[in-house]
């Protein structure tokens, strides 16, 4: 135990504390963003990513995963936040900790392994769609300055991590073009025209809802979505980081980690998040493996936002809109125009689906569920197709089956049979096919009694062991039949 | 001939010309260790296009089989090695740190605007190397 801590928290903590502190920076100007997407108060995102990361490093199942406040949350609970407030929006997030939490404890990390890739590409790519759409009104239609802004930024985030890679790109742009902005005073739209901005540290205080069940009502679509929302991103990410660092890490205490994070991010006044794959990249690219990278980051973004909170409302807005350009493009799944034409045509169909479910809906967590829905009615469809085939000679005829026998499948097989043979030899033969329940062997019943009845004789053949045992234990045939 | 051989390679058209070339240092005496890089933001793509982590290993060790079967026929011994890390660094790192004699490498598959916007692991390999440096276009 104490070893394990060991390992997880003091392995090479000066590459660890270097990862987080870049991170931290990294986080700056995408936690101000997804906070206007979803319509808050910058200080709002910012202090939800110092108290998820920081409490995260301690809860979590993943080491070095970076989480935070983000788009993916931020989407989800932009209705809320325009219809009801912040407060509200404050009580959903402590609830969708709750919900987490819950989901945790009953392992629903294993569950992960019901959604297709199918559906997590949709996501991935619907979740870049989204984060991209949102910067539309803040790049169009506003003034010349924006575009120059805009396209400095674009130029800034692409290029100068080939000459400058400890500093990240986007940190950079935010400082020199807000250093420009306030000499030339261009015309642009800052962070401050969006609302009024409150430096403060975050303190404890709950948040001022009725506790009524009417309130419970408006927040708990809300807290589910954020819930499922939160919960697949950050699985996704930590089996990325799994994978990057090759090691492996618990789920479900990753689940419970996000629910206990949230939870307390509620009170101290921040908005939900979940694990980043960008960012949580970007901690392992700078060789981050231990829980002290995430701590890190979290401790050290709070300093900055001390040190830099007066500045936050002078932040132009085509700055960030651009950086979010960048992080749409970077989150979208560039492989997806080869998987539409190469992956089976259900599969495609429904990451096409989960794509425009949310698109139309707004909302990440109904695309998943729609998506995981219709790929488990294709795979039901597809696995309840039996095909049989015949063959005739002078002295039978045989009937192969292929395909998985049981209550949904037997429909389709029966139809496949000819019952009008009269005086025959028969064999059924089942090498292709396994046998899954009762209703299975009701039907190969079945089909012998239609067939003794024309004076047939039947063999059943080929059974696999498993199909045999529960044909011996529930069915009337007897060893005649079977050969 | 080259007794020890570190042959960098993506999986690419460019590294399987690569190790074809590296055939002209190398003799049946010689011992190739092929490299490969699992970069983290390539992971991303290969985590969401394959449900289970086995499958990702089989998908990277079957990029390389071109090249493996490749020392196979010709009696080459060989072994493959997979490092994660920033490309052209880990290639440096390990090249320098290993008992290599030259290491061989293709310019990267690349197109021009990416190359221009990542940089060039076979510039910063021939720079940083300190033993022999192939590069094969």
């Amino acid at each position: 135990m104490i070893e394990k801590i060991k390992t997880e928290w003091l392995s090479q903590p000066g590459t660890n504390i270097l990862a987080g502190i870049v991170v931290a920076l990294a986080l700056i100007p995408e936690a101000i963003a997804f906070s206007i997407i979803a319509g808050v108060d910058p200080m709002v995102g910012l202090y939800a990513s110092f108290i998820i990361a920081v409490v995260i490093s301690f809860t979590g199942g993943r080491p070095a995963m970076i989480s935070a406040a983000t788009g993916a949350v931020a989407l989800v609970v932009t209705p809320l936040m325009s219809e009801h407030g912040v407060e509200y929006l404050l009580a959903a997030t402590i609830l969708m900790g709750i919900i987490q939490i819950i989901l945790g404890i009953f392992k629903v990390g294993r569950l992960m392994k019901f959604i297709p890739n199918s559906v997590m590409i949709g996501f991935v790519n619907a979740l870049a769609i989204m984060i991209f759409m949102a910067q539309i009104e803040h790049i169009f239609g506003i003034s010349l300055d924006t575009y120059v802004y805009l396209i400095i930024t674009l130029v800034i985030v692409y290029l100068f991590p080939r000459f400058l890679k400890k500093i990240p790109a986007p940190l950079i742009a935010l400082v020199a073009l807000t250093a420009a902005y306030l000499m030339f005073d261009s015309d642009l739209k800052t962070v401050g025209d969006l609302g009024e901005i409150e430096r403060a540290l975050p303190s404890f205080f709950i948040p001022d809802v009725p506790f009524t069940l009417e309130t419970l009502k408006i927040i708990l679509p809300f807290s589910l979505s954020m819930a499922v929302v939160g919960l697949v991103e950050s699985l996704l990410t930590a089996r990325i980081v799994d994978n990057a660092t090759d090691s492996f890490s618990s789920k479900n205490r990753e689940s419970r980690g996000q629910g206990i994070a949230n939870f307390i991010t509620g009170f101290f006044g921040g908005m939900g998040g979940c694990a980043m794959i960008g960012q949580s990249v970007i901690n392992v690219r700078s060789g981050a493996t231990t829980r002290l990278s995430t701590f890190t980051a979290g401790v050290f973004l709070m300093f900055l936002i001390i040190v830099l909170g007066d500045w936050v409302v002078q932040i132009p807005m085509p700055i960030l809109a651009g950086i979010m350009v960048m992080v749409s493009v970077g989150t979208f799944d560039w492989g997806s125009f080869k998987y539409v034409t190469k992956a089976p045509r259900t599969d495609a169909f429904v990451m096409l689906l989960t794509i425009l479910i949310v698109l139309f809906t707004s909302n990440l967590a109904i695309g998943v569920i729609v998506g995981v829905v219709f790929s488990a009615l294709f795979f039901a469809t597809k696995i309840s197709r039996v095909d049989v085939y015949t063959e005739a000679d002078e002295n039978s005829i045989t009937y192969h089956f292929q395909g998985q026998i049981f209550f949904a499948s037997i429909d389709s097989m029966m139809n496949q049979i000819d019952f009008n043979t009269r005086g025959q030899n028969i064999v059924l033969d089942f090498s292709g096919a396994h046998l899954w329940d009762d209703s299975a062997v009701d039907a190969i019943d079945t089909i012998v009694k239609k067939f003794e009845e024309k004076a047939n004789k039947v063999y059943v053949k080929q059974l696999n062991a498993d199909s045999r045992k529960i044909v011996k234990e529930l069915s009337q045939l007897n060893e005649q039949h079977l050969m | 001939m080259y007794k020890t051989l570190l042959l960098a390679a993506d999986g690419s058209e460019n590294s399987f010309r690569a190790a074809k070339e590296s055939m002209n240092f190398i003799d049946e005496n010689t011992h190739v260790t092929i490299l490969n890089v699992i970069n983290a933001d390539d992971v991303k793509d290969d985590v969401l296009h394959n449900p289970q982590s086995e499958s990702i290993t089989t998908r990277r060790k079957e990029k390389l089989s071109e090249i493996i079967s490749f020392y196979e026929n010709n009696g080459i011994t060989h072994d493959v090695i997979f490092e994660r890390g920033v490309p052209a660094e880990t290639v440096v790192s390990v090249t320098n740190d290993g008992d290599f004699e030259a290491l061989v490498l293709g310019t990267r598959g690349l197109n021009n605007f990416q190359e221009m916007m990542l940089g060039s692991v076979s510039h910063k390999a021939a720079k940083r190397v300190k033993t022999t440096v192939i590069i094969v276009k």
